[in-house]
C-alpha cells in the first residue's frame, strides 16, 4: 500500500506527463501550419517573382501606347534621366553608362578584372575587361544581369525585347556612341566565340536565358549609327 | 500520419524549397561564358 505521500507525487508525475504530450502534439501540430504556410510563400516566390518585371514591362508600355507615343530615341532618354535623377546625383550624371529605350534601360557601365566580375554585375552593366572599347573599334562585349532572386533586378531582363533597328547608346568617356541593333540569337554558355575581337566595330550584348535554368545565353549585336 | 510525421515530412519539404532557391539563384549569377 503506497503512502498517501507518493500517491501524490505519483499524481504529479503523471500530470506533468500529460502536460508534456499534450504540448509536444500542439507543437507538432502547430509547427505543420507554419511549415506549410512557409513553403507555399517560398515556392510562390520562386514562380511568380521572374515574371514581375514583365508585368511591370506591359504596364509601362501600355501607358506608353494609350499616350500615343514611341519609344524614345537615346537622348530623349538620356535627358530624361538626368531630369529624374535626384540633384546629389547630377555631379555623376556623365559616368559611363548603357541607355537602351526599347528596355526603358538607363544603366551605369562598370569596368573591372573578371574576378570583380560579381560585384560589378550587381551593381549594373559590366564590359568585359578583356575586350575592345567603343572608341577603338571591334567587339565590344558587355554583360549584364538577366534575373537573380537575391540580388536587385537585372538590368538586361528585357535583352529580350529588343528588336532590328532599335536604338542603343553607349556613354564612354564622355562620348555618346550610338549603336542599331543587327541580331539577337540565343547560344550555349560555352559558346564564347560571341567575345572574340571582330575587325568590324561592333558592340555584343549579352545575358543569361532562359529565367528559371539559365544555361545558354542571349546574344544581341548591334553596329555603330555613329559617335559624337 | 501522425501530426509528427507530417511536421517532419513538411520540414524536409521546406529545406528542399530553400535547397531549388539557392540552386536558381546560383545559377543566375554565373553568367560569363566558357
Amino acid at each position: 500500500m503506497q503512502k498517501p505521500g507518493s500517491a501524490q507525487r505519483l499524481s504529479n508525475l503523471r500530470s506533468i506527463r500529460y502536460t508534456y504530450h499534450y504540448m509536444s502534439r500542439q507543437f507538432y501540430h502547430r509547427g505543420s501550419h507554419v511549415l506549410l504556410a512557409l513553403i507555399i510563400l517560398i515556392n510562390g516566390y520562386i514562380i511568380a517573382l521572374p515574371f514581375a518585371p514583365t508585368l511591370w514591362y506591359w504596364w509601362q508600355t501600355k501607358s506608353q501606347s494609350t499616350a500615343g507615343g514611341k519609344p524614345l530615341t537615346v537622348r530623349a532618354a538620356s535627358a530624361k534621366a538626368v531630369k529624374d535623377t535626384p540633384q546629389a546625383f547630377h555631379a555623376d550624371a556623365h559616368h559611363d553608362g548603357l541607355v537602351i529605350p526599347r528596355m526603358m534601360l538607363n544603366t551605369p557601365l562598370f569596368e573591372g578584372p573578371e574576378k570583380d566580375n560579381f560585384n560589378l554585375l550587381n551593381k549594373g552593366a559590366w564590359r568585359l575587361p578583356f575586350a575592345s572599347t567603343p572608341g577603338e573599334g571591334g567587339n565590344t562585349v558587355i554583360a549584364g544581369h538577366r534575373f537573380s532572386y537575391t540580388g536587385p533586378r537585372g538590368v538586361f531582363y528585357y535583352l529580350d525585347k529588343l528588336r532590328a533597328n532599335d536604338e542603343i547608346g553607349l556613354w564612354y568617356k564622355g562620348k555618346l556612341y550610338l549603336y542599331s541593333v543587327q541580331s539577337s540569337r540565343t547560344v550555349k554558355a560555352t559558346e564564347v566565340s560571341v567575345q572574340q575581337p571582330t575587325d568590324d566595330a561592333r558592340l555584343t550584348l549579352y545575358t543569361c536565358t532562359p529565367l528559371w535554368n539559365p544555361t545558354d545565353r542571349l546574344v544581341v549585336v548591334a553596329t555603330p549609327k555613329g559617335a559624337n | 500520419m501522425t501530426d509528427k510525421t507530417k511536421f517532419f515530412v513538411l520540414l524536409g519539404l521546406l529545406a528542399a524549397s530553400l535547397a531549388l532557391l539557392w540552386y536558381l539563384d546560383s545559377n543566375a549569377q554565373n553568367i560569363l561564358l566558357g
